[in-house]
């Protein structure tokens, strides 16, 4: 402690010296940090201007952005919240029953949303099961197959599933089937690829212990692999449901099915408050699905799975 | 323990080893009970599909074969109107940086109004992040198409939806990351009497633009593949193009522009795998 106080001259020097290395960094630094600055501004500019956003522009849209939240939002009044319809049938306007008229069609296009969603990770989850363990580098029984199945199961998840529900729609028509095919694609594609890496994390000594009494490749896999990975893969499927229900509330925007396309009606045809109904029922729907399967994955796999 | 002495032990001593052992062989209710859910699952699966009406696919097929033929047969390529595809392109990357830039700035302010450390006042708290979860709770493409509907069609719409749900993802990692930083720097900040913007500034900020600027990078990498499909609600960029040419029927058109776009994704990928990599990586450690 004592030299720290201790001002001698060969102190001086070694302050100058760090004071001059600090120098030198800082201007190597700078030199780099100039020409990522000016990058960025190049990129920024050139960006404004490709996709149009002006300030006159921005100006003007803006205003419009808060009049229409305005003119979607549930237009209640207190004192008749709780009225229900009256002798002729009609709801008051400004209770809740004249907001929700379409409550029961809502209700029915999520359920079918839900079992789309579901349907579709069933589907997609086993063909990803199928193709998962020619596609891990551990388990290929030789380098075409596995290159040729990671290749399909890239392009199968490189797709957005909106674009093959747009394709679908046009192959077998309107209706939640594109919907489901088009989801159960995409899930197959994803699931496939995390379901290979938990593959190749998986060990090989039970593998080798089948192959060593003379098991083929397909016990090799049933007995020495799938024990180890079907708590992660039940789990991965959990999150992909989580994952699928979001999608099909979407998919029904060209025409899949679901309560997508009751949403894009409600939004493209109207400016009233039947939007902010049905965005919330989606809403709440997709959180309670998450809290639920949240709970379903801890209950079956345990806290310890999730780091 | 080899296949030979296996098949040599009597089928009593089999039984008795199971008996033994019953946690590792099953017995036979655990065996009904996973058969059971096997069937309910392929009962459901096989009723679903008949609800969904899985028969159209059947009568598809002729209409498929010839979509899927004209997606792979190419013809008259020269009057594919190339600078429009690369210009609807160069818009969606456009948009996705715009939106993920404006996104980060927002979250830039908001990730301190959501964080326990920074922000005292719970009711505070708990409003900023019940109003971030409505921002993420919303899918994108729904907020395309409301904000097509309010500023018109064109990539403003796109560029703002991107941003509100951008917002609303990044404002909370933001706040996760300033939640989990190292107190001393921030109490030694303090201590020199420095006021809350000096806190913020040089002990709050330091620790986290790292995390901030990674987080921001791999938005930007997952905002130019939802870019792409923002188009389809009218919200600009690819997706516009590719919509357009699908309902005029011109699939070899619409193969390309999604060739094109994968590669793109691809190139983007790797470029802020290399950024990160390199640079933040740097910066991290």
């Amino acid at each position: 402690m004592a030299n720290a106080v201790e001002y001698t001259p060969s102190g001086d020097a070694a302050v100058s010296q760090f004071e001059r290395h600090r120098s030198d960094l800082i201007r190597s630094r700078r030199a780099m940090n100039m020409l990522f600055v000016g990058g960025f501004l190049l990129v920024l500019f050139a960006s404004i201007q490709v996709s149009q956003f002006h300030p006159d522009r921005l100006a003007s849209g803006l205003p419009r952005i808060f009049e229409y939240f305005g003119t979607i939002m549930p237009n209640l009044e207190l004192d008749k919240l709780f009225l229900g319809r009256g002798e002729n049938g009609r709801a008051v306007p400004g209770s809740i029953t004249f907001w929700y008229s379409d409550f029961w069609v809502y209700i029915r296009l999520i359920f079918e949303t839900i079992l789309m969603a579901l349907t579709a990770t069933i589907l997609g989850a086993a063909v990803a099961f199928l193709l998962c363990f020619p596609a891990s580098r551990n388990l290929a029984p030789n380098s075409v197959i596995y290159a040729l199945s990671r290749r399909f199961m890239e392009f199968c998840r490189g797709v957005p599933e909106i674009l093959y529900a747009l394709v679908l729609v046009f192959a077998v028509g309107i209706g939640p089937l594109a919907g489901v095919l088009a989801i159960a694609i995409h899930t197959a594609g994803a699931l496939g690829k995390l379901f290979s890496e938990v593959n190749e994390n998986a060990s090989m000594r039970p593998v080798e212990g089948i192959r060593g009494v003379g098991g083929s490749w397909f016990e090799e896999i049933r007995y020495g692999i799938v024990p180890q990975i079907l708590p992660n893969f039940t789990s991965y499927t959990l999150l992909r449901f989580e994952i699928n229900v979001r999608a099909s509330s979407i998919v029904g925007f060209v025409g899949a099915g679901g309560i997508g396309q009751e949403l894009n009606r409600v939004i493209s045809l109207y400016s009233d408050d039947r939007v902010v109904a049905v965005l919330l029922l989606v809403v709440l729907t997709v959180t309670l699905i998450d809290l639920l399967s949240e709970r379903l994955r801890m209950h079956f796999i345990g806290k310890e799975n999730f780091r | 323990m080899t296949a030979m002495t296996i098949s040599s032990m009597a089928t009593h001593e089999i039984e008795a080893v199971q008996r033994a052992h019953p946690g590792v062989f099953g017995g036979n209710r655990s065996r009904a009970i996973a058969t059971a859910v096997w069937l309910a699952i392929i009962a459901y699966t096989i009723g679903s599909l008949w609800y969904f009406e899985i028969w159209k696919l059947a009568y598809a097929s002729d209409r498929t074969w010839r979509l899927i033929s004209n997606f792979f047969v190419w013809k008259d390529m020269e009057t594919w109107q190339y600078a429009n595809i690369y210009k609807g392109i160069a818009q969606t990357l456009a948009m996705a940086f715009l939106g993920t830039l404006l996104g980060s700035c927002a979250a830039l302010v908001i990730g301190f109004f959501a964080a326990r450390n920074t922000m005292p006042s719970r009711i505070v708290r708990q409003l900023t992040r019940r109003m971030l979860d409505v921002f993420r709770g919303v899918d994108q493409l729904v907020w395309g198409l409301v904000f097509v509907r309010a500023v018109g069609l064109g990539p403003l719409a796109g560029v703002m939806a991107i941003f509100i749900s951008d917002m609303g993802t990044l404002s909370k990692l933001y706040a996760e990351a300033i939640e989990n930083i190292d107190r001393k720097q921030v109490e030694g900040v303090r201590a020199t009497g420095a006021g809350p913007i000096q806190i913020v500034r040089f002990g709050y900020i330091p620790q986290v633009l790292p995390v901030f600027i990674s987080q921001s990078l791999y938005f930007f990498e997952s905002s130019t593949r939802s870019a792409t499909i923002l188009g389809l609600v009218g919200a600009g960029g690819i997706g516009m193009i590719i919509i357009e040419r699908f309902r005029a029927n011109m699939f070899d058109q619409v193969a390309f522009v999604v060739l094109n776009v994968l590669v793109c994704i691809f190139v983007i990928d790797w470029l802020s795998r290399l950024i990160r990599e390199r640079f933040i990586g740097e910066l991290s450690r």
